[in-house]
């Protein structure tokens, strides 16, 4: 073989093992908040408990409310932005951030909303941030 | 309901069926003609063209029918319109959703086979027309909506509710129901980048076919050199109105949502990237095998991925694979296989051709140098397709990632930006070089040489920019030398070229467009700050720094980004800016309940005064009496040096509107027991400033001044002992008092004791104090007694941004777009100069 080409075959491999290491690294799994907290940005889903307290505080400019995830744990959540538009119609959330002390803190969230009317249709995640 | 409306539904599916046939028997004569080259077979293929095309715009002009009569019988008329929407909406309703996108999608394919089968010349022509009557023929299925059982080929957008929901209970007891009204178009799409985001990108989808279809031709021909001449301008056109699309979406994402960007990564957008990039990658190799019948291989191949991309991207938006990673995906409408199958097809006969004939495709005699035009052109093309690769497998992860894990998620944003930065670095420097190569022959020495000016400017630019920008991340700097150098290198080309022959500019021009396109974007996504007052920078200053905790003692790590403004009280914000809010105004016009907020900006430094009007409004699709769902619409001031964008994240007026909502809710559940009255003797204080005005329960208070007490009948350890003037006037009546409270401090065995006697006003039952008196803010507090209403402090809690260079990341666009014109113009006109001298 010509030299070029072993080195263009290496060059490639090299590429393509760190692309994928990398890739590997940056995408991590859906879980809960029992394992959530030795994870950072920890991707939980679960369901809103609307019988329990939730808002937005103007004096810690936080929006706090309790959800429940797949595993039927129940936690507390602060997401630091307002409540996101479409939160009450959410029929999944998924939270993506870290637990600390029994208290999940997202740094963002995703709602899967309802189609508008047939609950058949499969739903749509919306990122908070952008609805 | 019109009466002959259902007959136009049996038409519109006919019509549509009708295209499909004959898409089909057009395929079959092409297929003969390019085996045969049969000029005969050609010209009856063209007719059977011609008439697919003809029945699918009768069929596109039926369902505008519909959607302007408001035939909401038919799923896709009440699905997406209303009968509010303005004409112009209900004109884009007809490409809004899935089906009717299909349609236009065919219908700009077809213009552009009647442009073919005008300028194309043999051998390519009938096969060129069969590749591209084929792939029409797998959009056309994907609307024509036939039946077999269980079985549906297609969604059809003149199925009726009932073929919908055939099981839905109203359509059992009627099922001739029709809606009295649309769920209408979503909120968000009303907007004019929306309205012409669609078209632009189907012209730029149907576009970037033609080149597959010369590939394919020259791989059926055999003919593997004179392809990528008429080629050329439609690949270009193509990637014009891809970026051109690219741009509308992330211009209205940045006027339009509230994440206050451009880009975000999502698989949509990457989903219109990386044909771009791929397309970009085959122009590339086009050119430099018209010039030196080079990279006949790398073309081809670029030539068959771009499409295959858009096709890739067409099914994962469309057939719901997406749903759980993207904000805007379509809802699957049960055409996953279809869309797969066509998918399939077109990368395996694709690919298929490539390989069989892979053998016999011509290979370059002798290497190029490392310097030369071929190289350099080459290696552009080979870091397009790497960043296009990194983009696709990061937007494949819901598949690719299984390979991981379970359950993936997508992958980090940083992921993207981790890659794509020394990618771009990398190739801003390559651009250069190859601009240089292009138009001249160097070697080594000549070209440091004839760099060293160049270099010189990019390095004084960069170091300006480091200075002015206090850059200290050597990543960063790295990155704008090189983004300076591309603007810098390619200028100096581009004006060399433009004096003796500026036809040529486009290239150079794409390139320079490429350079400031990459400064912009730094400039304005890592320089993004957002506007806060000092308070609120010293409390993240602390939070960054570890020192703020929480009543659990943990530390807080989350930066608050947002600020609390109350009606008529100024706060500095940045240092830069004294903002008011100066109240909203309520409209019914567009958007019934809208809130339009304003917002007065003042420089500290001097000058005009401007305003910015961010809007709250109901989403009426999504909205219901119990709840309310809030949608804002943020406003954005454009300035050449950066832009201010802002939107209101929540308001008094919008917390109230939910009280009443929730209370309304409440009685109405519990409306057989007797509501108590409020108690109408409960106090609240509320605070003044000085000569503020508040208006509360029929009353309005101003509060004017402070004075001094007469302190003789006063204890005589008085240390302070102040008045406060206050003019109270009833509204009904317009009877006015002025009430004189007294707010005292006196210190009694070492104790201070406050003093502040209510005062009272019998004839309406009110009762005053002066409880609190705050000299830094020139504010008192006043306890008032008897208000059958409690005053609610009208306030707002915006986020507000800082956005540098926005505009030279538009800039940067509007150049490569401008760069690709030139090169249109100048490929096209070199084709049509040659068509003219054949026949």
């Amino acid at each position: 073989m010509k030299p070029k080409l072993i080195l263009g075959i290496i060059a490639i491999v090299a590429f393509t093992s760190m692309l994928m290491i990398n890739f590997g690294n940056s995408i991590s799994t859906y879980t809960d908040f029992e394992t959530a907290s030795e994870m950072k940005a920890a991707h939980v889903p679960g369901v809103w408990d609307s019988s329990k307290d939730h808002g937005f505080s103007r004096e810690t400019m936080q929006f706090s409310f309790y959800m429940t995830d797949d595993a039927g744990e129940t936690k507390k959540v602060v997401y630091p932005r307002p409540k996101p538009n479409n939160f009450e119609e959410a029929d999944r959330l998924v939270v993506i951030g870290e637990m600390r002390n029994d208290v999940f803190y997202a740094s963002e969230m995703l709602m899967k909303c309802p189609s508008k009317y047939n609950n058949a249709d499969p739903s749509e995640y919306v990122k908070a941030s952008e609805s | 309901m019109l009466e002959f409306a259902p007959v136009i539904g049996i038409m519109g599916k006919l019509t549509i069926t009708l295209s499909f046939l004959f898409c089909v028997i057009s395929m079959v004569f092409y297929f003969r003609a390019a085996q045969a080259d049969n000029e005969r077979q050609l010209k009856i293929g063209n007719w059977m063209f011609g008439l697919q095309g003809l029945f699918m715009v009768i069929a596109s002009a039926l369902l505008v029918f519909l959607i302007f009569k408001h035939q909401f019988q038919f799923y896709y008329v009440f699905n997406y319109t209303s009968l509010d929407l303005a004409p112009k909406y209900l004109w884009s309703a007809f490409y809004g959703g899935q089906e009717g996108s299909f349609m236009l999608w065919i219908l700009f394919s077809w213009i552009a086979g009647i442009c073919l089968m005008k300028w194309t010349r043999a051998p390519y022509k009938a096969p060129v027309l069969f590749f591209l009557a084929l792939t029409q023929a797998f959009l056309i299925s994907m609307i024509v909506g036939w039946r077999f059982g269980d079985f549906t080929f297609g969604a059809s957008p003149f199925r009726t509710l009932a073929e919908e929901m055939p099981n839905a209970p109203f359509i059992q007891a009627n099922p001739d129901f029709m809606p009295a009204d649309g769920t209408g178009l979503n909120d968000l799409l009303k907007s004019p980048w929306m309205m012409i985001h669609p078209p632009i990108l189907f012209v730029g989808f149907a576009m970037m076919t033609i080149p597959y279809c010369f590939a394919m031709a020259a791989l059926w021909k055999r003919k593997y050199n004179e392809w990528v001449g008429p080629a050329l301008p439609w690949t270009l056109g193509a990637n014009l109105s891809l970026l051109t699309a690219i741009f509308l979406g992330g211009y209205w994402a940045y006027v339009t949502l509230s994440f206050g960007g451009f880009w975000a990564w999502d698989p949509v957008e990457n989903a219109s990237l990386v044909p771009w990039l791929i397309g970009t990658a085959g122009i590339h190799t086009m050119i430099i095998q018209r010039k030196s019948s080079v990279a006949q291989k790398s073309s081809l191949l670029f030539a068959i991925l771009a499409y295959v991309l858009i096709v890739y991207e067409t099914f994962l938006t469309r057939s719901g694979v997406l749903a759980d990673s993207s904000v805007h995906s379509f809802v699957d409408l049960g055409l996953y296989n279809q869309l797969l199958i066509f998918m399939l097809v077109v990368t395996g006969v694709g690919l298929g051709m490539f390989f069989w004939r892979y053998k016999e495709l011509p290979s370059p005699e002798k290497e190029s140098k490392i310097l030369s035009r071929e190289f350099m052109t080459f290696t552009g093309a080979v870091l397009l397709l790497i960043l296009g690769v990194v983009i696709i497998l990061g937007t494949s992860s819901p598949i690719l990632g299984l390979l991981f894990n379970e359950n993936p998620t997508p992958p980090e944003i940083s992921f993207y930006n981790d890659w794509s930065m020394p990618i771009a670095i990398i190739m801003a420097l390559f651009t250069v070089l190859g601009q240089y190569l292009f138009w001249k022959k160097y070697d080594a020495e000549t070209l440091a040489s004839a760099l060293i000016y160049p270099t010189l400017v990019t390095s004084l630019l960069t170091l300006a920019s480091v200075i002015l920008g206090g850059v200290k991340n050597p990543y960063y700097m790295l990155y704008i030398f090189a983004g300076f150098f591309a603007v810098v290198g390619n200028s100096w080309v581009m004006a060399r070229l433009a004096m003796k022959q500026p036809k040529l500019i486009g290239g150079s021009l794409t390139h320079v467009g490429f350079g400031v396109l990459l400064l912009g974007v730094l400039a304005s996504s890592v320089y993004n700050r957002p506007l806060l007052d000092a308070n609120t920078q010293n409390y993240n200053a602390a939070v960054l720094a570890g020192e703020v905790v929480d009543e659990m003692g943990f530390p807080v790590s989350q930066t608050v980004e947002m600020l609390e403004l109350k009606l008529n009280e100024p706060k500095v914000i940045n240092n830069q800016y004294l903002v008011t809010y100066e109240g909203y105004d309520l409209t019914q016009q567009n958007r019934p309940g809208q809130q339009t907020y304003r917002f007065k900006f003042e420089t500290i430094e001097g000058g005009k005064p401007f305003y910015l009007y961010p809007e709250v409004y109901p989403m009426l699709a999504t909205s219901n009496a119990q709840n309310v769902n809030w949608s804002v619409d943020p406003d954005v001031r454009t300035g050449i040096m950066s832009d201010i964008y802002l939107y209101v994240a929540g308001s008094s007026y919008i917390e109230r509107r939910n009280n009443q909502i929730e209370e309304q809710g409440t009685i109405q559940n519990v409306s057989d027991v007797d509501i108590p009255a409020q108690p109408a003797d409960s106090s609240q204080s509320i605070e003044f400033k000085r000569g503020q005005t508040i208006e509360v329960g029929g009353f309005s208070f101003n509060f004017i001044n402070f004075m001094q007490a007469d302190t003789t009948n006063l204890p005589s350890n008085t240390s302070i002992g102040i008045r406060a003037q206050i003019e109270i006037k009833h509204a009904a009546s317009g009877e006015e008092f002025l009430i004189e409270p007294l707010f005292a401090v006196f210190t009694e065995n070492e104790q201070s004791f406050v003093m502040s006697p209510p005062v009272n006003l019998p004839s309406y039952d009110l009762s005053f104090q002066f409880s609190k008196v705050n000299p830094q803010t020139d504010s008192i507090e006043l306890t008032i007694t008897g208000l059958d209403e409690t005053y609610d402090e009208e306030w707002v809690l915006i986020v507000a941004e800082k956005k540098p260079f926005i505009s030279v990341v538009w800039t940067g666009t509007f150049l490569l777009m401008g760069g690709f014109t030139v090169s249109i113009y100048r490929h096209w006109r070199r084709e049509k100069d040659k068509n003219s001298k054949t026949t």
